[in-house]
């Protein structure tokens, strides 16, 4: 009987980990080699469910690893050339404590390197895959390419991650793949549908680092290696599948209106047509050149079965929405003050269609200028502005990003310079039936489904009619307030409604209706001039007086509300007195 | 000085041969500069000449020759060496070399015009120059060459000799006939091998060797369709297995994602530039959660480590603690009797009897009786237990339900668990403080927003928190040796 004593520790879990040390050692690597190559192979550490069996009846906490993994990791040719550039650094070092300049320079020229494709393909064995996984390469690229080029990592990789994100963008552009924007406090959101995959990416804003200490930037340097590999491969696949050239080349039209004379003041020759694509206002040459609108053929649709009849309709709707998303801002002409986000403005302005320009000092690749009597909208971020022109709006930035979310041409008015803006709702919220959704929401919501913005107006003046009793003073700047209100209103109403008109491509209906007699009322008329002198001495006050006026008015105010409460203390007391006479007569 | 007379008669005749003699010598020695024999017998010949001037004067040798002459045997080597008289030889040839030294050669043969000058006196202007460049020297001392490096000038004007071997060429005799038979066979018309050969040699690929070399992170970068081709080693598998040059396929299972959640995270509504009032209300409370939540953590170790009230010394305790020792107490009282105790079980131990044979007979049946009644009881109670079959029923149906009930809240668990960050090594993950702006921060227009928070450190906790890398924490400085103070002497000398 008994055979083998059996030892603990050689069967089961135990031997299926492997320690992080251990794995190192197996591979010979150092540690950060190793991460190195755990990052660039896709292979993550693991808790295993029983940590004192894996570990040998210790608790200490360790970082494990399928030891299937390692195996695994033991056929890739990278890891020689890890060992080969740990040789190289070694020769390199000697060579110059020996001061051997030839013998530096001819290390340094036979540089090991190392290919990351096979690694990309064996990853993502189909262009889907790896776009499914692109939302952190486009995070990361974004991020590297706004790093100040101070040696924090290398410059190379800086302007590496710069070409690709601008080629991105460029793609998107010409896509029209953008679907959501939201301006966050920490940087901007965008959402695009490529090939039916919602992709999401934050981009940071400009000139924002600080650089956190406790990141290690040799990890992030990694993963942006591998990245940089896998957006540069998506992008020449997606951009084939547009038929547009790879690299992006400017169209012949477009590049010849950017042709400016003095190019060499924005930028080097080198650097000159990646800041020119950059700038993101002219479009991409194609492969094949064709006519500038081609009417896509609408593909036939057969109902596939009975049943699906609803869902198809559903997607049809849905189908046609986007379309009318897309070509959101087509038509309009948008001009860019200094003080707005270029980059982004630009990008999102032209998802959609719209023509954008700025100033030629802020960025190379202005197309028109200021002058421009076609523009019909200038995104001004400043409480003021001089010189105005008739015939456009100016208006807030936030007004495209709203428009972008709300899926329609939101008036104007709420956003026109000088006005406190509605608020910035997150679009990547999906409210369910029944959850609070913010008045602002709800308006939207009904703009969408074309109903006219109600105003909440009449509740108000109920509310006021009531209060009615209050004092003489109060009256009268009320009165004036509602009248003033009455008027822009109106000006309001009448605006929504051009806008409206405009937005849905008809012309503005230009009529002569005849003119109606204004009935003035003279004691009204009387009235609103003595409030109006009223209201000038009081501005024209001193300080110190004003002060005085100021409490005077409050005691006053304090006097009024108090009697108020008492009164219809007194009121309702009252009307429970009546309620128990009448009462007391039954 | 001129006329000297030599008493060496080994020279006398040259005496006569005059100027013609000394310009054949000469022209001989032209051609024939590195001869040195040659040139000692021309320098020899150009001293006997009546125009030649003697640096040294020789009154010394004319005395000493003038003394008793010594007779030795010449017909050995020794006494030649020893005692034929060379000094005078050995002084002019040391003289030929020191005119030769400082002046570049003999002082006889130069002519008049480099040895001499009419002294005409200073000219004013000249003085005035002199003057001048004294001024100026004493300004501008710097234009004047160090002593070190006068000193290290080479100062003779002999040139050195040229270097015999840098004119020769190893293998010369043979790589001239093989120059000539080259030209022969060219005159002939007959190409050489190796040059035949050349045009059927492969161009040197330079490009394929740049390819190699390329970095990953160069900017120009080319891409290709990588999905689209198939793969382009369609060589022989079992050559591929056998050389290592096949790419193991990777397991299916490494494609999985160690966690459930998307790779990014949209900030809640309230997080927006211009947020909505509520939802911003509603982020600033969970901020404010997660800090209370520390906060009572961080209180809850200061209470622990606090004092505890009646640990804290008293009049009584203190009074206590200096008279320990010297008052004594009647402990040693409580303590005999207890040895007694002791004493006694010990005792009973050892009394324990033996027992009779009766007494276990007894026993046994006792215990087979005491058996036999709890197996009736048994019995009986699994004949009543007929009775209870409903109340037994639904008890089982409880437990039932409660293990499913608890199987369901595992799998809950587990399934929360795949959203959370899993422990993967001596750090626990700690989640990132929540970017917040408070109210009055809240940025009017996007001109004047102050973006919160890191987009780096987001990047980074994301990745730790999708169980992509583990959490680490930046390593800290260690000191090997101690740091040892040494004051300055300049401190030293202050204080």
């Amino acid at each position: 009987m008994g055979g083998l004593q059996k030892k603990k520790f050689e069967r089961g879990s135990a031997t299926n980990y492997i320690t992080r040390n251990k794995a190192r050692k197996k591979l010979q690597l150092s540690l950060p080699d190793f991460r190195r190559l755990c990052i660039l192979k896709g292979i993550y550490p693991h808790e295993p469910k029983h940590k004192k069996k894996v570990n040998k009846g210790s608790t200490a906490p360790r970082t494990f690893y399928l030891l299937k993994d390692i195996r695994f990791l033991l056929h890739e040719p990278i890891v020689g050339k890890f060992r080969d550039y740990k040789v190289f650094v070694r020769k390199l070092k000697k060579a110059y404590g020996k001061t051997e300049w030839s013998a530096v320079e001819r290390l340094k020229e036979n540089k090991p390197t190392y290919k990351l494709d096979h690694i990309i393909k064996e990853r993502y064995p189909t262009f889907i895959d790896a776009l499914r996984d692109i939302d952190d390469s486009l995070c990361m690229c974004f991020l590297f390419s706004t790093f100040a080029r101070t040696g924090k990592c290398h410059v190379q990789t800086i302007q590496l991650c710069r070409r690709l994100t601008v080629e991105w963008m460029n793609y998107v552009i010409t896509a029209r793949a953008l679907r959501k924007v939201f301006i966050s406090i920490k940087g901007i959101y965008y959402q695009a549908e490529v090939m039916g995959q919602l992709i999401t990416w934050l981009v940071p804003y400009q000139f924002s680092h600080d650089h956190p200490t406790d990141v290690d930037y040799r990890v992030m340097a990694t993963f942006t290696e591998l990245y940089t590999t896998l957006l540069g491969f998506i992008n020449f696949r997606l951009y084939h599948s547009l038929n547009l050239l790879y690299p992006p080349k400017l169209d012949s039209k477009s590049e010849s209106e950017l042709k400016e004379e003095n190019e060499e003041d924005y930028a080097l020759n080198s650097e000159c047509y990646l800041e020119k694509l950059s700038a993101l206002s002219a479009s991409l040459a194609r492969v094949v050149s064709t006519a500038e609108e081609e009417e896509e053929a609408e593909p036939d649709q057969f109902p596939i079965e009975g049943e699906d009849l609803e869902k198809m309709e559903e997607k049809e709707k849905k189908q046609k929405e986007q379309e009318a998303q897309k070509k959101l801002f087509e038509g309009l002409k948008f001009y860019l003050n200094r003080e707005v986000p270029r980059e982004s403005l630009a990008f999102v302005i032209r998802c959609f269609g719209g023509e954008v320009s700025w100033d030629k000092s802020v960025c190379i690749g202005s197309t028109y200028e200021v002058t421009d009597e076609t523009i019909t909208h200038q995104i001004v971020d400043r409480p003021n502005i001089n010189k105005q022109y008739i015939n456009r709006y100016y208006i807030q930035p936030q007004w495209v990003y709203d428009c972008i979310n709300a899926k329609i041409l939101l008036p104007v008015e709420d956003y026109f310079l000088g006005v406190t803006l509605p608020p910035h709702l997150s679009p990547f919220v999906e409210e369910k039936d029944g959850d609070y959704m913010p008045p602002e929401k709800v308006k939207i919501m009904a703009l969408q489904r074309g109903e006219k913005p109600v105003h909440e107006q009449e509740d108000d003046d109920e509310e006021e009619g009531e209060d009615d009793d209050e004092g003489e003073d109060e009256e009268e700047e009320d009165d004036n307030e509602d009248e003033e209100d009455d008027d822009a209103e109106s000006e309001e109403k009448n605006l929504k409604k051009m806008e409206e008109q405009r937005s849905q491509g008809k012309s503005l209906q230009v009529k002569v209706t005849p003119g109606k007699m204004k009935v003035q009322n003279p004691a009204r008329l009387e009235q609103e001039e003595k409030a109006e002198e009223k209201r000038l001495a009081i501005m024209m006050m001193k300080k110190k007086e004003k002060y005085l006026y100021d409490k005077i008015m409050f005691g006053k105010k304090r006097k009024i509300r108090e009697a108020n409460k008492l009164a219809a203390k007194r009121k309702a007391y009252d009307d429970a007195e009546k309620a128990k006479k009448k009462k007391a007569r039954k | 000085m001129l006329g000297r007379e030599y008493k060496s008669c080994r020279w006398r005749h040259h005496l006569h041969s005059g100027a013609s003699a000394l310009k054949k010598n000469k022209r001989v020695s032209f051609f024939q500069s590195f001869n040195m024999a040659a040139a000692r017998r021309l320098k020899r010949v150009a001293a006997s000449q009546p125009g030649f001037l003697h640096l040294k004067s020789t009154s010394d040798s004319i005395d000493s020759m003038s003394s008793r002459r010594k007779r030795v045997n010449k017909n050995k080597k020794k006494n030649w060496n020893k005692h034929s008289d060379i000094i005078d030889v050995e002084e002019f040839l040391e003289d030929v070399r020191h005119q030769e030294r400082t002046t570049g050669g003999l002082l006889s043969e130069k002519s008049d015009d480099s040895l001499f000058f009419v002294d005409v006196g200073q000219s004013k202007k000249a003085e005035q120059k002199a003057e001048s460049i004294e001024g100026k020297k004493r300004k501008g001392k710097t234009s004047r060459p160090l002593r070190i490096d006068l000193i290290l000038q080479h100062d003779s004007l002999v040139p050195p000799p040229k270097d015999v071997l840098a004119y020769q060429q190893p293998n010369a005799k043979k790589l001239r006939r093989i120059a000539q038979k080259a030209e022969q066979l060219a005159a002939k018309g007959v190409v050489p091998r190796r040059q035949k050969q050349l045009p059927n040699r492969r161009p040197v690929d330079r490009k394929a060797k740049k390819a190699v070399t390329e970095a990953n992170n160069n900017p120009d970068r080319e891409y290709y369709d990588i999905w689209g081709q198939e793969s382009k080693d369609s060589a022989d598998p079992w050559y591929l297995q056998q050389t290592g040059k096949k790419l193991v396929t990777r397991p299916e299972k490494l494609n999985e994602k160690p966690s459930v959640l998307p790779a990014v995270e949209v900030i809640a509504p309230g997080g927006s530039y211009n947020p909505d009032f509520f939802s911003h209300q509603a982020l600033l409370q969970e901020a404010h959660d997660v800090e209370v939540k520390k906060q009572k953590e961080e209180d809850k170790i200061q209470r622990q480590l606090a004092i505890n009230k009646e640990d804290r010394a008293t009049e009584e305790t203190t009074l206590r603690e200096q008279v320990e020792g010297l008052v004594e107490e009647e402990n040693e009282e409580d303590t005999a009797p207890n040895e007694e105790e002791g004493g006694v079980a010990v005792g009973a131990i050892a009394l324990a009897e033996k027992k009779t044979e009766r007494q276990r007979k007894r026993q046994k049946a006792d215990k087979i009786k005491e058996q036999q009644r709890l197996s009736d009881r048994r019995q009986t109670e699994q004949r009543q237990q007929l009775f209870q079959l409903r109340s037994i029923k639904s008890s089982i149906k409880q437990q039932e339900k409660k293990t499913k009930d608890k199987q369901k809240l595992r799998k809950a668990k587990q399934e929360a668990q795949k959203g959370q960050p899993r422990r993967l090594g001596r750090l626990k993950f700690q989640a990132q403080d929540l970017e917040v702006q408070l109210s009055d921060e809240l940025a009017g227009s996007l001109r004047q927003l102050k973006p919160e928070g890191s987009v780096l450190k987001d990047r980074f906790k994301s990745l730790q928190k999708r169980n992509l890398i583990e959490p680490r924490e930046r390593a800290k400085f260690k000191r090997i040796h101690k740091l040892k103070y040494v004051e300055k002497r300049a401190f030293r000398e202050i204080t």
